[in-house]
């Protein structure tokens, strides 16, 4: 019973760390926008947390430029398992405008495993509110196979 | 026999109520309506009440890193340090005419424990090796002393004010007030306690370490203090400490300045209690989060050792010479 309190709090209670991997901003500042009255995505239990430590959910933006990459792949070890890992914008997925560039390594996808990829550039509050909800779905799902 | 029966009875005092399960319950209750309500506040849905009871069985669930710079036991120990102190502080506190183990210097022995659970989450953070805890960490250190004093002086003008009334001088047992208030009325209806508790509602916030006295687990500038390097289940007990620190502060309040109100039947009173509780959240910590900014931390400690502790001054003046 308590094993399915555990899995059931888990899907409740995603918190996210957020990665700027190279990004523009623009993905940063719509991922801020979901959080604000109009969308809320806090009365789904998503929460903004300052360390990975915290997370449940890492969200990356940018199209993982060589000097974030190292970084972005440290920060995504420090996250304590059950995790998932949410691409936000096209760039961490294909590099959008970036792709070729001498200083950009990604796609994300090369280095780790991605369980959700939110495309658009940047992509609408409510596409990122419904990746974030299917990447709660994923960690609920995750837990239940610990 | 009888010693038998006392013995069950003191450990359903410290495991039920108002003990370990009672703090549980009603900590994570009143620190989802705070969500909640500031969420209503800034005209969002908010998340459900029973949002903080999520977030601590997910954090049961989770994988616990501990850092290789940290020094374990303290580290895994510290959570539950300040868990234990902060339900020893429930036991002492009356709920109205009911009290679980009642001294003659309980109040004192409050003000020590009361400092258990800052003392921990600074010994957990320092044990964690973390260059943020450290900063957290020196900034907690500040937030406790500038605290302190406005509560010392809250406390010592209840004690005068009841004391005075029985000719004891000074009077430092909550059970004593609790009677005190059940025949004479709240403290609140007197005069020169209305700073006093005026006073005390600005304390909450700042001894919860909730907005805007959070400077030591600014999440956007030290990546959450002395909490940086926690995860898994401290973690979720360190949530705990959090919401049962608000229960104790409010119920506190509620010891010392409301205690007229009890009805005398037990059951009624936890309900009156809990309402209480739930207002003085609302007033004391939703409202001020939900319209400040955070603080820095010598504008807290200005703000506690001038506004603050000037208004207990006051009281604890005329409490002096008998008003």
């Amino acid at each position: 019973m308590f094993k399915k309190l555990i899995e059931e709090s888990t899907g409740r209670s995603p918190w996210l760390f957020h990665i700027n991997a190279g990004s523009c901003n623009g993905c940063d500042i719509e991922l801020v926008s979901v959080l604000t009255p109009r969308y809320d995505a806090e009365r789904l239990g998503f929460k903004l947390t300052g360390t990975p430590r915290h997370a449940d959910i890492v969200v990356v933006t940018g199209p993982v430029t060589k000097q974030s990459l190292p970084r972005v792949l440290s920060a995504i070890s420090q996250v304590p398992e059950p995790r998932c890992i949410v691409t936000m914008g096209s760039c961490p997925q294909s590099g959008n405008v970036f792709k070729g560039s001498y200083s950009v390594a990604g796609p994300l996808s090369k280095y780790v495993h991605v369980d959700v990829d939110v495309a658009g550039c940047a992509p609408k509050p409510e596409a990122v509110i419904d990746g974030l909800a299917l990447a709660a779905k994923i960690l609920k799902e995750k837990r239940g196979q610990m | 026999m009888t010693i038998l029966m006392t013995a069950l009875y003191d450990l359903g005092y410290i495991l039920i109520f108002p003990g370990f399960l009672f703090c549980f319950l009603v900590g994570m209750l009143l620190c989802g309506i705070d969500r909640k309500l500031v969420a209503r506040m800034q005209k969002r849905v908010g998340p459900p009440i029973l949002q903080p009871m999520y977030d601590f069985f997910k954090l049961c669930g989770k994988e616990t890193i501990v850092p290789a710079a940290a020094s374990k036991t303290t580290f895994m120990a510290a959570p539950l340090i300040g868990l234990a102190a902060l339900v020893v502080i429930q036991l002492f506190i009356p709920v109205f005419g009911f009290t679980a183990f009642s001294g003659v210097a309980d109040i004192i022995v409050i003000l020590y424990l009361l400092l258990i659970p800052a003392m921990s989450s600074m010994l957990g953070g320092a044990a964690s090796g973390s260059p943020y805890a450290g900063v957290g960490l020196s900034r907690e250190m500040v937030t406790v002393i500038s605290c302190e004093l406005p509560l010392v002086l809250v406390l010592l003008a209840v004690a005068r004010t009841v004391g005075n009334a029985m000719g004891t001088g000074l009077c430092f047992s909550l059970s004593t007030i609790a009677d005190f208030q059940a025949a004479n009325g709240s403290l609140i209806l007197k005069g020169s306690m209305i700073p006093a508790a005026i006073a005390m509602l600005m304390v909450i916030p700042g001894e919860t370490g909730n907005h805007p006295f959070d400077a030591a687990e600014a999440e956007t500038e030290i990546c959450e203090g002395m909490l940086a390097e926690y995860s898994g289940a401290p973690l979720g007990v360190y949530k705990l400490n959090h919401a049962v620190k608000m229960l104790t502060l409010t119920s506190l309040f509620v010891a010392l300045f409301l205690g007229g109100l009890g009805t005398g039947i037990l059951p009624l009173d936890i309900i009156i209690m809990f309402l209480l509780c739930v207002a003085l959240t609302a007033v004391s910590i939703s409202f001020v989060h939900a319209v400040t900014a955070r603080l820095k931390i010598e504008q807290i400690f200005k703000y506690y050792w001038t506004v603050v502790s000037g208004l207990a001054l006051i009281s604890l003046v005329l409490a002096w010479y008998g008003m």
